[in-house]
């Protein structure tokens, strides 16, 4: 027993060691090599372009987790209530092209960034500092300038000209755009050291389909997956990376003309079968949500009922049949369909409601997807009202918060479908990727396996 | 109208009714004929239509068959029956679809909710109630889209075999203007499909042309379409008629309306068959226009052998009518040939008989007038004669007698009996100077006058030397009445009528001459209030030596006579008796 014991021991011991001395090796990163990356949209497109973080930082960065961490800001403090926010910048930085990080250019590509309605009501540099003030308390501006809105990029250079191509302080730079292609070079002098790949090529503007086949064929590392196909992907044995869910499904309702009476508005939120869409238009990788928020960031989403009650939706509409509406949606073909669904469902209850063009110029009802891309509640929740409505949250408690949701949703202009998630797929050869609090791809961190 | 001209027009409206009667009986036997064959065609390709449209409904059966038994279908359907998740298989119906070709897909759970649909995907979780049907056949069912229209389709239902319980199929291909272009093509068939607002209640819907389309588009002129339509979706039964899609009759169709039907015998869509009838009409005109030619030409001729034939038989009777004409005018010697042996040549032998008959009797007569013409003249001459002889005789024989008186007395007696003898003689030669004036009328020597100068020489002349009982008035018109004639004969015209007049009125009255232009003629009028005369007399008072009068000649109106017609003019008289008479001279009026 002993001895067939023994025997069992050191069969698993060989076993573990097997298993653990490829992992040992793999844990140590390979430079080199050029990393094959499609997407479906625009690299540059704010938010979520996945060329912006390879090539420009921000002030803040914020970390898997969702904290705020130094970027090309060292260091931060807030006076007077949060109406003040002191940045200090990181020293040594340099631009693609050698020009010095300041605080002048610092000033310089955030007013570029947001020529209007910003957070802040002034911004000054002074030294190696930036300052921000405001009229109203900027709570969550550390998180807020981490955002893909508010990255660094350099306008004017030391002798006073505008770069030729997008010119930033992160760990690549641009090499060229061919035939589709931005191709991104390794930035050997990035101040947080230098990329494990040589070279980053992204195939801009290619459709779902075409993605999944270049990641089969192995021209693409790394494809963008929408929601709708993680659980395929995953059964056609990709390797999948899917964030928490970060892109808040919602239905804009325009609060004049037809849809001015509140009751039709809420009538239409309550037709809807969000467990639906959830369930089978987006098999089962989608949150169902009537908040803003999702359960994990605001801890209060519960208290926002999901179910569908169409006796009630027709109550609320009382009889009243408002002229013909129409509902557009723009975005993918999951997207599309779950206007289809909408639309159908808001038919059941009374509604006279058509699906319109992505391209019509005029709808009563938008199918939206947004971001929820700051790691604070609060933030995450004044950009979506904001986004909404100019008035930003002037408090940040989490009773506050769920006032300001739920006065806010009340009016009923913007109805939380689902919570969705990101997700990528990667070839085998890719390793370390890991995304990022808002969905994106760490790609910098990223590296490839060593060709055999 | 002649008689020829009756005779050919009888013949000629007789003919052409005759063959009119009998082109039009061929005509309209002929369109008969050919309308039977059209319709019996029609009937034949609406029948092959049929039978291929029976074949497509077929086919879209056997698709949804061969999905129904397929590997794929029934391990999707052992995975939901097993798993109890219906949400893994959204688009599964999408890509079944475009594996059986077919247009609606929809698959359906055991719940009977759909799971997947290829044609509106985001219907999945709602009931469908055609999965409940039975029937093996294909039907038809009107099926709602996303963008809120709906289209036709043929469907079957079929359930997917091993699964239990059963999840369903339901397969269908959509008619639309693919479909028809599909289906087999005929010479000059056109195949159409209504199918505007089915969902609605048909005897309620009035026919909308925008819903009525063909294999190649909207249909042209899709309001005449209405009727026939309409009454297939009423009716429910098929129909058929002749539609005339313009004036022309070569634009006109054989259409037959076949109502499309779902399973619960609602009319959901109206299938047309519509033949061009343009080769029918276009052999029916060919043979129209021979038709017409041929009778045109028969009638044409028939018209040149009437006239031939009329000729021959109203020349015969024209020939007599112009003859009679002839004998009318006072030619009595005219022939009509005699051809034959007809009624009309006995007509012709008789009308000879009688003008040589009437030619004979002219002859005896004007010898028998030149006889007794010859006897008044010598009655006349021997009665003007005797007058002077007898006192001639009395005379001589007074002068044989007186020479054996003294030769004082018988100087007295030589000169009274001398003196007679020269006036006897003289009034001798005054009677022979008469009849030599007659038988020797003189030329006129016309010469412009004015007819009113001739009434004033006239008037002033007898006038004065007539009886004082005896009155007489001039009556002229202002307007100028030129005349171009010879004035001495005209005074002696005219001299001589009022001498007759005076003569007429022995007791006195009154004496009118007149003169009035009357259109292109002068007007000369002598009347009197004499004793009149009878009609009688008027129609002989111009004959040569007529006189109503004592001692006349008879010769002065036939003198008068003679003057007036030598001046291209006429003389007639008025007059009954006790009422005067009126002599009425027409001279044409001289041109300025």
């Amino acid at each position: 027993m002993l001895r067939r014991l023994a025997i069992s021991s050191f069969i698993a011991a060989l076993a573990f060691a097997a298993s653990v001395l490829p992992a040992s090796a793999r844990t140590r990163p390979h430079y080199g090599g050029t990393l094959h990356v499609d997407t479906a949209g625009d690299p540059w497109q704010r938010p979520g372009g996945v060329a912006r973080r390879l090539v420009f930082d921000g002030l803040t960065t914020v970390d898997a987790d969702g904290s705020v961490r130094p970027a090309l800001a060292v260091e931060w403090e807030s006076e007077n209530a949060n109406h003040r926010w002191i940045f200090h910048l990181r020293p040594g930085v340099h631009f693609h092209d050698g020009t010095s990080l300041t605080s002048l250019v610092i000033v310089a590509s955030l007013n570029a960034s947001c020529p209007a309605n910003c957070p802040w009501t002034a911004i000054r540099a002074t030294g190696l500092s930036v300052v921000f003030t405001s009229d109203s308390p900027m709570l969550a501006l550390p998180a807020v300038l981490a955002t893909d809105d508010f990255l660094i990029s350099l306008t004017i250079n030391a002798d006073g000209k505008t770069p030729d191509g997008a010119t930033g302080t992160g760990p690549f730079q641009v090499n060229g755009f061919n035939y589709g292609v931005l191709s991104l070079a390794a930035n050997d002098t990035c101040w947080q050291g230098r990329p494990f790949v040589d070279a980053i090529d992204i195939r801009a503007r290619r459709s779902i389909s075409d993605q999944r086949l270049d990641l089969s064929t192995g021209r693409a590392d790394m494809v963008e997956i929408p929601a709708e196909e993680i659980r395929q992907a995953r059964q056609q044995h990709f390797n999948v990376l899917a964030s928490q869910p970060i892109q808040l499904l919602a239905l804009q309702i325009s609060d004049f003309g037809p849809l001015a009476n509140p009751n039709l508005r809420a009538a239409i939120a309550q037709a809807i079968d969000r467990t639906a869409l959830a369930n089978v238009i987006f098999q089962k990788e989608g949150q169902v949500a009537a908040s803003l928020l999702p359960q994990a960031v605001s801890g209060y989403a519960f208290l926002f009922p999901t179910d569908r009650d169409l006796n009630k939706a027709q109550q609320l509409r009382g009889g009243i049949t408002p002229p013909p509406l129409f509902l557009r949606a723009d975005g993918e073909a999951a997207i599309q369909l779950a206007a289809q669904r909408i639309t159908l469902n808001v038919r059941e209850a009374g509604f006279n409601i058509q699906n319109a063009a992505p391209v019509a110029q005029h709808a009563d009802l938008s199918l939206i997807l947004l971001p929820l891309q700051a790691s604070d509640p609060a933030a995450m929740l004044g950009e979506i009202i904001r986004a909404q409505e100019p008035s930003a949250l002037a408090d940040a408690g989490p009773l506050t918060q769920y006032r300001a949701e739920r006065e806010f949703l009340d009016r009923k202009t913007l109805v939380p479908l689902l919570h969705l998630p990101r997700a990528y797929a990667i070839s085998p050869r890719v390793r370390d990727l890991r995304l990022r609090s808002d969905g994106s791809p760490d790609l910098a961190n990223s590296s490839l396996e060593a060709a055999p | 109208m002649s008689l020829r001209q009756k005779l050919l027009l009888l013949m000629s409206l007789t003919v052409a009714a005759a063959v009119a009667a009998v082109a039009w009986t061929v005509l309209v036997r002929i369109r008969h004929v050919f309308e039977q064959r059209d319709q019996e065609e029609t009937a034949l390709i609406v029948s092959q239509f049929q039978r291929e449209f029976h074949y497509r409904s077929t086919e879209v059966a056997s698709s949804v068959d061969r999905l129904a038994v397929s590997e794929r279908a029934r391990s999707m359907a052992f995975e939901m029956v097993q798993s109890g998740d219906a949400w893994p298989y959204l688009k599964e119906a999408q890509s079944m679809s475009q594996l059986g070709q077919l247009d609606f897909l929809e698959i359906v759970g055991p719940d009977g909710n759909v799971v997947s649909s290829a044609q509106w995907p985001a219907r999945f979780g709602y009931p469908e109630p055609a999965a409940s049907v039975s029937n093996s056949d294909s039907f038809l069912k009107r099926e709602d889209l996303p963008d809120g229209s709906a289209a036709l389709g043929l469907f079957a239902v079929r359930p997917i075999k091993g699964a239990e319980p059963a999840v369903h199929l339901i397969g269908g291909a959509r008619l639309d203007q693919g479909f028809l272009a599909d289906l087999p093509p005929a010479p000059g068939m056109t195949v159409g499909l209504y199918a505007e607002s089915v969902s609605k209640d048909p005897a309620s819907e009035s026919f909308n042309p925008a819903g009525y389309f063909e294999a190649i588009g909207a249909v042209p002129n899709a309001a005449r379409y209405a009727t026939v339509i309409e009454d297939a979706r009423k009716t429910g039964q098929q129909t058929s008629t002749i539609l005339y899609l313009t004036a022309r009759r070569e634009d006109s169709v054989n259409i037959t309306a076949i109502p499309l039907k779902s399973n619960s015998g609602a009319v959901l869509a109206v299938l047309t068959v519509a033949i061009s009838r343009a080769g029918m009409v276009a052999a029916q005109q060919h043979i129209r226009a021979i038709a017409y030619a041929v009778a045109s030409t028969g009638i044409l001729i028939t018209i040149g052998f009437s006239l031939w034939i009329t000729a021959r038989v109203s020349q015969p009777i024209e020939q007599l009518a112009r003859a009679a004409e002839d004998v009318a005018a006072g030619i009595w010697d005219v022939r009509v040939p005699e051809r034959g042996h007809d009624e009309v040549t006995v007509l012709a032998r008789s009308f000879n008989h009688m003008t040589g008959e009437l030619t004979a009797q002219r002859e005896r007569l004007v010898q028998s007038e030149r006889v007794a013409a010859w006897r008044e003249l010598a009655r006349r001459l021997a009665h003007e004669l005797k007058n002077p002889l007898f006192p001639l005789q009395l005379t001589v024989e007074n002068l044989i007698r007186s020479r054996s008186l003294p030769s004082a007395e018988f100087d007295e007696v030589f000169e009274e009996s001398t003196r007679t003898l020269g006036m006897e003689i003289a009034n001798l030669k005054t009677i022979i100077g008469r009849f030599s004036d007659f038988s020797k009328m003189p030329k006129p020597n016309s010469e412009p006058i004015d007819a009113r100068a001739v009434l004033e020489r006239v008037r002033s002349l007898y006038q004065t030397s007539g009886e004082p009982s005896l009155t007489f008035k001039t009556e002229s018109s202002d307007e100028p009445m030129p005349l171009n004639a010879d004035p001495e004969l005209l005074h002696r015209a005219l001299s001589n009528l009022v001498l007759n007049a005076m003569d007429a009125m022995p007791n006195g009255g009154q004496l009118t001459l007149s003169a009035r232009p009357c259109n292109n003629q002068i007007e000369i009028r002598v009347s009197d209030t004499g004793e009149g005369i009878t009609p009688e007399e008027c129609e002989r008072l111009f004959t040569p030596y007529y006189t109503t009068k004592q001692h006349g000649t008879g010769l002065g109106l036939a003198i008068v006579q003679s003057v007036i017609a030598d001046h291209g003019g006429t003389i007639a008289v008025e007059g009954r008796p006790a009422n005067g008479a009126t002599f009425i001279i027409t001279l044409p009026r001289a041109q300025a």
